[in-house]
């Protein structure tokens, strides 16, 4: 899956920095995908840590296109469904959070400041949460009410966690790939 | 002057231990009274009881309890063989460290350190000091996912131990569970304790759940017990899984996810 993605970047790079790239694109997933099932002291709110795969998502899709971002939330969601039971499948909810942050201007967020994408993980670390908790109640194995009794704690203990733990991701990613970029695009 | 040593003649010694009294006081009160504790102590010794004796007589008699579980323990075994219900004998258990927790917000599992290569089977019965825990649900070489009990999917047939009635217990994603009673009118009371049922065929009877917090008998359509488990699940770091006699409740066990 993550090496579909690869193919999909157009970046004209010498082979031996898109061989390094593809090994720091699958790390770095795999990483945050391992560290979902962390429960770190202070790292966690009643129970819930922060979703480091939608925080690697987000960063993956914040500057590239839309079908881009729709193949990372694919690949991250199909990751998310092997760690836990794949019903309701985890990759509805990521693959709208690729398309959305895809989707986003990139021209207003040309300065882009680390609030702004610290922003976005909140809104679509609670979108996530919603989504899955619509998905849960259309499967109906769960309680309705239990669900949604649930989900504004834990979207909101998700979407704080994750937020603030943006950058641990964010600053080494984005600026590989802003190199990355610098050299591919060297006007 | 003949009057002032006539004066200090007469009281020089009561001065002399009025001023001695004074001190003293003074010391004990600056150390607290630490002298006076001590002398505490010392006086009253003869009433204390000897401690090391009373522990040996604790440990005496915990051992003796000890030998009538382990004695009433074999007794139900050898019953419970008789009547043919799957039976964990603690010999099996795999003790394991708890490797990971759920990977999303919705699901309660945790993911344990040992799999098929040491014969933990899918349905294997996990267990911690306090009680059940969960139950595996897969299996990989060297890893276990356990579906906790207190996830909303789990489902186990329970009863109260005191009055034997019986019920179904579901999760709640906390350390609260609740249990639906199948009687319109069940006798129970708050701190009753809580087990598996004999009419469970996922997990063994007979064990350890909670106890019962709080009650909401008029709730429909079934009365509802809240039930606080035994076991404090999110601060475990080692489990045990036993596999004996539910190599059979593989195939009844609804695994939360349809096969592929």
């Amino acid at each position: 899956m993550v090496r579909k993605r690869r193919k999909t970047t157009p970046l004209p790079l010498p082979l031996p920095l898109n061989l390094v790239n593809g090994l720091v694109i699958i790390l770095s997933a795999t990483f945050c995908t391992l560290a979902l099932t962390l429960r770190l002291p202070g790292m966690n709110l009643d129970g819930i840590g922060p979703h480091w795969l939608l925080v690697w998502l987000v960063v993956w899709s914040i500057k590239r296109d839309l079908l881009q971002g729709v193949v990372g939330g694919i690949a991250v969601g199909l990751l998310q469904d092997s760690l836990t039971a794949p019903h309701p499948s985890h990759v509805i909810g990521l693959v709208v959070v690729g398309l959305i942050t895809g989707r986003i201007d990139k021209k207003r967020l040309v300065a882009e400041e680390f609030v702004s994408v610290a922003l976005i993980v909140f809104c679509m670390a609670a979108l996530v949460e919603v989504i899955m908790a619509l998905q849960l109640s259309w499967m109906g194995d769960w309680p309705f009410q239990d669900i949604w009794q649930r989900l504004p704690q834990t979207a909101l203990s998700s979407a704080i966690l994750s937020s603030l733990w943006t950058p641990v991701v964010y600053y080494p990613l984005n600026h590989w790939w802003d190199r990355l970029r610098a050299i591919s695009q060297p006007d | 002057m003949s009057f002032l040593s006539r004066w200090w003649g007469q009281y020089r010694s009561i001065l002399f231990l009025g001023v001695l009294g004074l001190g003293a006081a003074w010391t004990v009160r600056q150390t607290q009274g630490e002298l006076l504790a001590e002398l505490h102590r010392v006086m009253t010794l003869p009433f204390q009881g000897n401690p090391e004796k009373q522990q040996q007589l604790v440990a005496a008699k915990t051992w003796e309890q000890q030998q009538t579980i382990v004695d009433l323990k074999a007794q139900n075994q050898a019953l419970k063989k008789l009547l043919e219900q799957p039976v964990i004998k603690k010999k099996d258990a795999i003790a394991t460290p708890i490797i990971g927790r759920a990977a999303d917000h919705w699901w309660q599992q945790m993911l344990v350190g040992h799999g098929a290569n040491v014969g933990i089977v899918e349905g294997s019965v996990v267990q911690a000091p306090g009680g059940l825990v969960g139950r595996v649900t897969q299996v990989t070489a060297n890893t276990s996912q356990v579906l906790l009990i207190t996830d909303p999917k789990s489902r186990l047939g329970v009863t109260v131990s005191r009055s034997r009635d019986m019920g179904i217990l579901r999760g709640q994603s906390s350390k609260f569970v609740i249990m639906d009673f199948f009687e319109k009118d069940p006798n129970v009371r708050v701190g009753d304790s809580v087990v598996t049922s004999s009419l469970s065929r996922l997990f063994p009877a007979g064990l350890a759940i909670g106890t019962v917090k709080s009650l909401k008998l008029k709730q429909t359509p079934k009365p509802q017990a809240i039930v606080e488990l035994s076991v404090p699940i999110d601060k475990l770091e080692w489990v045990s899984v036993s596999s004996d006699g539910q190599k059979t409740a593989k195939n009844n066990a609804p695994s939360p996810s349809p096969p592929p």
